[in-house]
């Protein structure tokens, strides 16, 4: 062999093996082979690489030719793909692009699932949907978290089945009520013929009750007794304490406005109201006025039962709340009630006691509790 | 002399003593190797430029060029081959008993593919031609310079530079990315062979699973690094041939000291230029 001969076999020898490593990464890359270039946007590529493959159906059909970042923060990572023309028929517009990772620890590749027959071709630079890649990490988090809360629950049941344990045994053994129940067979019997008993009680009371309630009802509105609540002016007797306070506050009233009952009242002896426009001007006062607290004071005349005047007053008393509170607007919360019952016999009136509209300042606070030394 | 008068007589003459003779050796010493080391990198900045120099100016030495080609590149082609087989062979076989521990032997053809293009391939040829190359060009310059053929040669009118140094230096560069790659290919070749030797597998799956995710930077990058490695070699060969020195003795010692030198500075280059591959091409 002549020496430019061996020199032509060296010098094509090595570079048909240069030729060939480029051909072989060339091909890896679709270098040379005709393709076509679609997009795809992920907030995240977890390390996705240049060069990466691109996979349809498993099958390595193209390679990752960019991935470029977003210029603003509310865009998302653009990666362009390049794929075999053969893939054409496959992917559609509908299709959609994920990064999956070989086995658990390996490289990253982007696989494009096959579009539906009805779906639009792709164009070249078409962007096609994404699925958000699975993080090991953010996986981890989870399962970190799940650990956690599942430990403790273990924690607890440890606890409810030692419990458990605990009550069975003592139940088994006979100790307790239950142990007793369940072990002894006459307190059972017994326990049961008691309860059918005490159960068909109940039901009966409960019948009875409703009926009785229905009744009520009726007859509230029935005409031969309407008559009744409304000649005593209000309905609900359960009512008449709920604004009521013990006892009068200890400051100086702001204002005082003073009624005689027989303006406001049909009868002596009952609550039904008449001629309420008098309290007009109390009600305007207390719109207009800051005022803490502001108690509706009634009181009867010198005759008459103690017991029957006291629930008179303070049904008096409600039904003059009610009037207020219903045509002017003031904090109701404010407004209380104090039926006095009795009165004394020197009230200068006509006999049918009194009603004081007494108006205290702002920083006045209404006494709630009962006080023993001022009883009402 | 009369203001020596009050000096005590016993003191004149044991005045300034000689210089300490301890201090000056342990500097002679120190300094002799630095001075040497100091020495050798400005002669051989000169000789560059003097080479730079001459390859400039026509006539260019073809002729001698394709000699060179030859003696340097299809002459070394052999031994090269068989270096990178041997190399892939054992790397193969010693991988493959490591991936087993992890289960990863799946890995192998891209380990093996991967090393053997990024580093093993380049270093051993390179390690191997300055063995060849450079004893050969230290010891057949130094032969010419101790018989003054360079002598000779300058007084017939051509340039010694060029005809003798920058032919070896330019055949050097541009033989060794082949080389390395001529050892590439018998490295995977060969571990093919031993992988399928333990493993059944097809040399098509073999290099396609090896070459799975590289890229042309992983290839062209490390292979052409060694026209660095072919500068180095070619250099200090020519330069250790002619400052060759004192007969035949001198010829032995040039052969040595361009082997030595050109290996070294091989492997020293090698970190630098692995280095910046890293910065720039990754």
């Amino acid at each position: 062999m002549s020496r430019t001969a061996r020199l032509g076999a060296f010098v094509i020898v090595t570079l048909a093996i240069l030729a060939a490593g480029v051909f072989i990464i060339g091909s890896k890359q679709y270098l040379f082979t005709p393709t076509y270039r679609l997009k795809a946007q992920f907030a995240t590529v977890v390390g996705l690489d240049r060069g990466a493959e691109v996979r349809i159906g498993g099958v390595h059909t193209g390679t990752v030719r960019e991935i470029d970042l977003p210029s603003k923060p509310n865009d998302k990572i653009t990666v362009l793909m390049d794929l075999q023309q053969s893939t054409h028929g496959i992917v559609k517009q509908d299709s959609i692009a994920s990064i999956e990772t070989e086995g658990l620890l390996g490289n990253e590749y982007v696989a494009i699932s096959f579009g539906t027959a009805q779906a639009l071709n792709v164009k070249d630079n078409d962007t096609i949907g994404s699925e958000p890649p699975l993080v090991i990490a953010d996986l981890m988090k989870k399962a970190d978290g799940i650990l956690d809360t599942s430990q403790q629950a273990l924690t607890n049941v440890t606890v409810v089945t030692a419990n458990l344990s605990s009550i069975s045994g003592k139940i088994n053994q006979g100790q307790g009520t239950i142990g007793a129940l369940v072990n002894d067979k006459k307190v059972y019997t017994q326990l049961d013929e008691t309860t059918a008993g005490l159960r068909d009680t109940v039901n009966h009371a409960q019948a009875g009750v409703t009926a009785f309630q229905e009744n009520m009802e009726a007859m509230k509105s029935n005409f031969l007794v309407r008559g009744f609540y409304k000649k005593r002016g209000y309905e609900n007797s359960a009512d008449l304490e709920k604004n009521e306070i013990p006892q009068l506050p200890e400051t100086a009233p702001l204002k005082t406005f003073t009624f005689d009952s027989k303006q406001l009242f049909d009868k002596q002896d009952n609550a039904k109201p008449k001629n309420q426009k008098s309290l007009r001007a109390a009600g305007q006062f207390l719109t207009d006025t800051e005022f803490g607290v502001a108690v509706i004071v009634v009181s009867t005349g010198a005759t008459g039962d103690t017991q029957k005047d006291l629930v008179l007053t303070q049904a008096r008393a409600m039904v003059v709340r009610d009037y207020l509170v219903g045509n002017f607007s003031f904090d109701d919360l404010q407004l209380k009630t104090l039926g006095r019952g009795k009165g004394t016999s020197d009230t200068p009136d006509s006999g049918w006691g009194t009603v004081a509209i007494i108006v205290y300042p702002a920083d006045t606070e209404a006494h709630t509790q009962t006080s023993a030394a001022n009883p009402k | 002399m009369s203001h020596n008068a009050s000096i005590p007589h016993r003191l004149i003459g044991q005045d300034a003593p000689p210089a300490p003779s301890l201090v000056r050796a342990t500097f002679t010493v120190l300094w002799t190797p630095i001075n040497g080391f100091l020495e050798w990198f400005g002669e051989l900045g000169l000789f560059s430029w003097q080479v730079l120099r001459a390859a400039v100016r026509r006539p260019f030495e073809g002729q001698e060029l394709l000699r060179q080609f030859d003696e340097i590149g299809s002459k070394s082609l052999p031994l090269v081959a068989l270096a990178g087989a041997a190399i892939g062979f054992v790397l193969s076989l010693e991988s493959r008993s490591s991936l087993v521990h992890f289960g990863a032997q799946s890995m192998l053809p891209a380990a093996l593919v991967y090393s053997i293009i990024h580093e093993t391939g380049p270093i051993v040829t390179g390690l191997v031609v300055s063995g060849r190359v450079g004893a050969g060009i230290g010891a057949e310059l130094g032969s010419m310079k101790v018989t003054e053929q360079i002598d000779a040669i300058e007084a017939s009118g051509v340039n010694p530079y060029k005809f003798l140094a920058f032919t070896r230096i330019l055949a050097c560069i541009l033989v060794l990315p082949l080389l390395t790659m001529a050892a590439d290919f018998c490295g995977v070749l060969f571990g093919w062979i031993a992988e399928t030797a333990a493993a059944p597998v097809s040399f098509q799956r073999f290099v396609s699973q090896g070459f799975a995710g590289s890229s042309f930077k992983d290839f062209l990058a490390p292979t052409f690094r060694t026209l660095v490695f072919g500068l180095i070699i070619g250099m200090i060969g020519c330069f250790q041939g002619m400052r060759t020195r004192g007969g035949t003795a001198g010829v032995g010692l040039s052969a040595t000291s361009s082997v030595v030198l050109s290996s070294l500075f091989v492997i020293l280059a090698d970190v630098i230029l692995v280095k910046i591959i890293l910065v720039f091409f990754s």
